[in-house]
């Protein structure tokens, strides 16, 4: 998910080789056009100084006469939470109970391309953290043009007005009026100057940074909130697709769309690219006969667009070859001198690692939904994480202007990654063309069985680890070697010219003081299409480095907390943060031990730096009829500072969720080209029987804002690995677990 | 057909085999009942067909002719659907929300039979898949109903 | 040596010298087929059309097809004890399928399992139940191969059985022991729809392949209703095929003529959907029957009698009151994985979803068909065009072998069921021998 800032690698036609962590740290503005000459709509923002993004306040914000806000927010809510947060952001400067908000998604537009970084994406949990001081500042200048009208209603001077909650006061004579009542007068207003503001103290702060209630946890609860899939629009047909049984086949011809035609409900058949269709009355309708159309396939032509689908593809032989492939590799990170070390080291500890591919798996099936208006404008709803790229592609696809598409963001089912442009993974390509075709609005629901056949994966990498121990045991030298692509070179159909960070982080990156490294890739291009999923290179590369990391503590003979400890001495943000994880559990303690309920088990423990932000996670498993029990999870995350405690609690155990179903019981298998899984049947996803009880320290280190959505994930899987490998002796060096049998 | 669906009736027609899901959702418009799979693996579909709750996306919908269908468009109006609703807000339990739906639904079900539900009771109800895991507010949101039923 | 004893072995040897003559002479040789230098008027629509029935009839497709490849053009791998084998290209191309077959050798080939210069085909091929097909229809269907089929240039595979068990010829020792030699014949005192059926059920349809157990030559016990074992139900490549006779628990005794026909038209009925090796035989063949043909059919298979002693006490539903229990082993798994569909009662939804109270996989001795569609789920079956509209999930990735085992055995044993409980270890054996089915329609064309 951390996706665009890779993406974006140069900057105003000039090359700027900026590494992601820089990038992330904000230091490029400006404009912003593609990378790697990837044919994806990234939006060219305007060069645009701080002091004008984020500024336009009636863009953002409409105060009611009842006194609520409705407040059109950058980011996407797809249960991370960031309409909350917005709200508590804005409207602790606005001064109004982040309650009286209705928040919802901005449509494209450079109004609202307000991240440090110059870009307005929902992704890389950077929502927040990225836009925090200019929300603030919206809110501040609303505030003041909210106090100008009210002077002027008043006929009194600014110095003696003030607000309370919601209204404008008059201090000296305790008049007051709600902002409801001023907000017409208000927003004729020009906005003040930035910087003759000033922002409220952060000890006064009443709403950011404490735990808000989520403004949408009703609507959620009883029903009412509107995803993608529920939308109708007047005279709305349905449609369902049947795609090619492998990326990048054609269709061939149809043997029996007469009958199909003449099915119940349906109104038309069509030829899509890669993939047939059925408009009819109703979804079930068009996704019966879709299902009944018997089309004869063609192979890829050599030229195809897409990454096409090789008939013998195996998942399992492609880790294998991954396994065996050598060389050439380039480095991403390299200090000191690995190979000398190495050579003259008394102990040297080798070991490989490899993880699985995995579907994103989000409860909403994807679904679009296009509108041609009479006047030839096009109206598109669909899940996005990045509407302006979205409305790009859109308009880059129908020849249109981008003026004359309006893009609708609604609530996301489920986030993960899932949302972003990925070519061959979209309906609303297909949504587009078929109310064209068909010259009435149309829905497009793709069931869960063709989402499971072209959800692009997490990709798959292979590590080979080398290190050198000193004679005292600790760690001194390590290299890891991967074989793999990331989600970023894939997507861009090649290398780029500098290592795709997003295949290397966690394993680079890591605090560690081990004075020799070399963190490395061999590129090696393959025929599955990949995508971000939540944490993307962290949530393999700290499994295959946190885990490797106790294979050297045992081989040393060290405690792995301690021995983290001792290569965290000089960073005393972590070394706490450690400590903290330590003392939320009751004391590091490894185990294995007898529990109450007499069952053996041992304690794992594993950190991750994802996303700005820094985590630290120990884990307690048992084993239960051969498989992985995990108990407890106790997580102690430091993102600097923070909006929402109650809400990263929640996001904590999501992610844990998460990581705990990838370590225990996902993977996408592929055999002949195809996915064995089409459903969650055989693809099973963390069931409730399975959650560990999750315990959450947050540390607010005063640190640069980190993210939240995403970092409490990478640490799991190795933590729990580490527990399981001290359990029962047996080091599991790849996921899922469920491929294991322990005892 | 006629259905009778959160207290009212609905002339509908549908083919006999059509998924009560399919009719609830595009038929009458009732989009609160998700559609995840479809194949009575998740849960994001429930709904209670004479208080007992069912997966509608596996329910023919010929064979809810003649009973009591409640969504959770009506979830409110129902005694207990109306606690649990409250303690889903209160315990901050939706995340996307997606599959929040069901899970009312199915905890709903539980505790119009079953009051003051054990954890084992709790855990063997409820069963639905979520994928931003809420599975522990779920939990804790479902023992503070059983508690406060007995309190 | 005695030469008393050379003369002797001398007058063995003799008969034994001939009598090898004789062996090699019949396990090589072409047998006779009535059509020797019989022409057939392969452009005769009607003659055609009649052998397009015959194929649906026969199922031909089923095994010479595979989904997305030229019909008729062979693959299928069928595994058997020795090896897997391969079903062979019968398109007409000359090289590489029949293309250069004379109606004679059709016939040998189709109804005695014997290819030109003599080699024996193996009996994966049904032909012990096609040496029944009327000289008619074996002409029709030659007509249809000949005309509608596309030749498809497609080499046949070799099998991957070892020497020396690759060698053919004994096959036609077993042929002679176990295979039917003459084309059916009607049964007098039977109507006309008995004995239609009868020539369906023992013919072409080759009902016995799977429904009839086998003997140590993995010989079918019965080739007609004049054996008791005739379709008793058997084991076979991972299904339970069931008794096709009037057996209350595992056969057809509770089914009217009318559920017979409606499964065979439908695919689904009050009692049960088809499933398993079943759904290949409804998908391309008994489903394109006519109306006529399934009455017949059905009158001929509810003539057979059960045999109580070997079905056991018949079945009655009973209330299930241990669904609720949520200490008895499996009774959770059932509540939470499978009575969506199949309910609470256990009496399924309509013909939709089917009932597993009084189900034959849930009173059969057998219990491979219950474990194989738990762990791997149903094919599509697709009646009329129309794919299912609602089907059974693989749940081998989410049970373990100990859960299935709990879970089939509490549906064995609720609701009046009596099938003998599930071990783990058998799960764990089908397991690893088995793939979960397709969720995606197969539909194999015929032209």
């Amino acid at each position: 998910m951390d996706t665009f800032p890779e993406l974006a690698k140069l900057q105003a036609g000039e090359t700027v080789n900026l590494s992601r962590r820089r990038f992330l740290a904000g230091t490029a503005v400006g404009a912003l056009v593609l990378g790697f000459g990837l044919p994806l709509g990234i939006p060219r923002v305007q060069a645009a100084t701080h002091a004008e993004r984020g500024t336009q306040v009636p863009a953002f914000l409409e105060i009611r006469p009842d006194g609520t806000v409705r407040l059109l927010s950058p980011f996407m809510e797809g249960g991370q939470g960031p309409f909350t947060a917005m709200a508590q952001i804005v409207g602790e400067e606005l001064d109004v109970d982040p309650a009286n908000f209705v928040v919802e998604s901005a449509p494209p537009g450079e109004a609202y391309v307000v991240m440090e970084n110059g870009m307005r994406i929902t992704g890389g949990s950077m929502s927040v953290r990225m836009s925090y001081p200019t929300m603030r500042r919206l809110g501040a200048l609303a505030r003041a043009m909210l106090l100008q009208a009210g002077a002027e209603k008043l006929g009194v001077p600014l110095a003696e007005l003030s607000t309370t909650p919601g209204t404008v006061v008059h201090t000296t004579t305790g008049r007051s009026i709600p902002y409801g009542e001023l907000a017409g007068r208000a927003m004729d207003l020009p906005v003040p100057d930035p910087t003759t503001l000033k922002l409220r103290d952060p000890a006064t702060f009443r709403w950011i940074g404490k735990p808000v209630m989520r403004l949408d946890a009703r609507d959620k609860s009883t029903g009412k909130a509107m995803y993608c899939i529920d939308i109708t629009v007047e005279n709305m047909l349905h449609a369902a697709v049947q795609h090619a049984p492998r990326l990048g086949m054609t269709v061939g011809g149809l043997r029996n769309e007469a009958e199909v035609k003449a099915m119940h409900g349906v109104h038309s058949v069509h030829q899509l690219p890669g993939a047939v269709a059925v408009v009819a009355r109703r979804w079930w309708h068009a996704k019966r006969a879709v299902e009944a159309l018997q089309v004869d396939w063609q192979e890829a032509a050599a030229g195809a667009t897409v990454r096409a689908m090789p008939a013998d593809f195996s998942s399992d032989r492609w880790v294998e070859h991954l396994g065996a492939t050598q060389g050439p590799a380039r480095d991403e990170e390299q200090a000191g001198d690995f190979a000398a070390t190495l050579g003259s080291a008394p102990t040297k500890v080798e070991a490989s690692y490899h993880n699985q591919y995995l579907n994103h798996a989000q409860l909403e099936p994807p679904s679009a939904l296009a509108r041609f208006n009479p006047d030839g404008t096009l109206e598109v709803w669909l899940p996005n994480q990045a509407p302006d790229m979205f409305r790009d592609d859109i308009a880059k696809r129908t020849g249109l202007d981008a003026s004359q598409i309006t893009l609708h963001s609604p609530l996301l089912g489920g986030f993960f990654g899932r949302h972003f442009l990925y070519e061959s993974a979209n309906p609303y390509p297909q949504a587009i063309a078929l109310a064209k075709a068909v010259g009435q609005p149309v829905k497009l629901i793709w069931s869960r069985e063709e989402e499971f056949l072209r959800d692009v994966l997490r990709p798959v990498a292979t590590v080979k680890f080398r290190a050198a121990l000193d004679a005292d045991g600790m760690p001194i030298a390590l290299e890891a070697v991967s074989a793999t692509e990331g989600p970023t070179e894939a997507l861009a159909g090649k290398q780029g010219e500098k290592i795709d960070p997003t295949a290397l982080e966690g394993l680079s990156g890591k605090a560690y003081a081990i004075a020799h490294k070399r963190i490395a890739q061999v590129y090696v291009k393959g025929p599955a299409m990949l995508g971000y999923w939540r944490s993307v290179g962290n949530s393999l590369n700290d499994f295959f480095y946190e885990s490797f990391l106790d294979e050297l503590a045992d081989k040393g003979g060290k405690d792995p907390f301690e021995l983290r400890l001792h290569l965290l001495r000089d960073n005393p943000r972590l070394t706490h943060l450690l400590q903290a994880v330590g003392e939320l559990s009751g004391g590091w303690k490894r185990g294995p031990f007898t529990a109450e309920d007499g069952s053996r088990r041992a304690r794992g423990v594993a950190m991750a730096s994802p996303f700005g932000s820094e985590a630290a996670v120990i884990a307690e498993v048992s084993i239960e009829n051969g498989q992985v029990k995990v108990h407890d999870i106790w997580q102690a995350i430091d993102p600097g500072s923070i909006v929402n405690p109650a809400i990263i609690e929640h996001q904590v155990n999501g992610a844990v969720a998460l990581g705990l179903s990838q370590t225990l019981v996902e993977e996408a298998v592929y055999v002949d080209g195809m996915p064995r899984a089409r459903n969650y049947d055989l693809y099973p996803i963390l069931p409730p029987s399975r959650m560990a009880r999750v315990h959450v320290r947050i540390i607010e280190s005063g640190a640069k804002m980190g993210g939240i959505g995403e970092p409490p994930l990478p640490a799991v899987a190795p933590a729990v690995a580490n527990a399981v490998a001290q359990l029962t002796g047996k080091r599991v060096r790849s996921l899922p677990m469920s491929r294991h049998t322990f005892s | 057909m006629e259905l009778r669906i959160n207290g009212a009736a609905y002339q509908v027609e549908a083919q006999a085999d059509t998924p009560l899901l399919w009719v609830l959702r595009d038929d009458l418009g009732l989009t609160g009942t998700k559609y995840g799979c479809g194949l009575a693996q998740c849960g994001a579909c429930s709904v209670l067909v004479d208080g007992v709750v069912v997966r509608a996306c596996v329910t023919p919908v010929a064979g809810v002719e003649g009973r009591e269908v409640s969504t959770i468009e009506a979830i409110e109006d129902d005694p207990v659907g109306k606690k649990v609703v409250a303690a889903w807000v209160e315990h901050q339990v939706a995340q996307c929300g997606y599959c929040q739906s069901g899970q009312v639904m199915a905890a709903t079900a539980l505790l119009k039979h079953t009051p003051n539900p054990s954890n084992e009771q709790i855990d063997a109800a409820m069963v639905n898949l979520c994928r931003c895991g809420t599975y522990n507010a779920i939990h804790a949101a479902m023992h503070a109903l059983a508690q406060g039923e007995k309190a | 040596m005695t030469r008393r004893m050379k003369t002797t072995l001398g007058w063995l040897l003799l008969p034994c010298a001939v009598a090898a003559g004789l062996v090699t002479w019949y396990v090589t040789r072409e047998p006779a087929s009535p059509f020797e230098r019989t022409q057939v008027a392969i452009d005769d629509p009607a003659l055609v059309s009649r052998g397009e029935y015959v194929a649906r009839l026969g199922d031909c497709v089923a095994c010479h097809s595979l989904p997305g490849q030229k019909p008729f053009a062979g693959g299928l791998e069928m595994a058997t004890p020795l090896g897997a084998i391969h079903a062979t290209n019968i398109t007409p191309d000359a090289d590489t399928g029949i293309g250069s077959y004379s109606l004679a050798d059709f016939d040998r080939a189709v109804r005695q399992g014997v290819a030109p210069g003599g080699r024996r085909l193996y009996p994966a091929m049904p032909y012990p139940s096609y040496a029944k097909l009327s000289d008619e229809d074996v002409k029709a269907l030659y007509a249809f191969f000949m005309r509608s089929v596309q030749p498809a240039r497609q080499p046949n595979q070799a099998s991957s059985i070892p020497w020396p068990l690759n060698m053919r010829w004994p096959i036609a020792l077993w042929n002679g022991l176990f295979a039917a030699t003459e084309p059916y014949a009607d049964k007098p005192g039977q109507d006309a729809l008995w004995n239609r059926g009868a020539y369906i059920v023992q013919g072409p349809g080759h009902c016995g392949s799977c429904h009839t157990p086998r003997g140590l030559a993995f010989n079918e016990k019965a080739l007609d209703d004049s054996g008791a074992p005739f379709l008793a139900g058997a084991l076979l490549d991972g299904w339970y095929a069931p008794s096709l006779r009037a057996d209350h628990n595992t056969g057809l005794g509770r089914w009217s003529e009318a559920d017979v026909v409606q499964f065979l038209k439908t695919g689904r009925n009050r009692h049960a959907v088809v499933f398993g090796s079943m759904t290949e035989a409804f998908n391309n063949s008994t489903q394109f029957m006519t109306d006529q043909d399934l009455s017949a059919i059905a009158r001929y298979l509810k003539s057979l009698p059960g045999d109580p002693a070997r079905d056991g006490t018949p079945w009655q539903y009973q209330d299930e009151p241990g669904v609720a229990q949520l200490d008895r082993p499996g009774a959770h798994t059932y509540v939470t994985r499978c009575a969506s569909c199949h309910g609470m009662d256990g009496k399924g939804q309509g013909e939709w979803m089917p009932p597993l109270a009084g189900a034959t996989s849930a009173l059969a001795k057998e219990n491979a068909s219950a474990i194989n569609i738990t762990l791997n789920g149903s094919q599509r079956v697709v009646a009329a065009g129309m794919p299912d509209a609602y089907r059974m999930p693989a749940f081998r990735a989410q049970l373990s072998d100990q859960e299935v085992a709990e879970v089939l055995s509490f549906v064995r044993s609720a609701w009046g069921n009596h099938g003998p409980t599930v071990d783990p270890a058998a799960v764990a054996k089908l397991r690893d021998h088995t793939d979960p089915a397709s969720s995606s329609p197969i539909i194999l064309q015929m032209r």
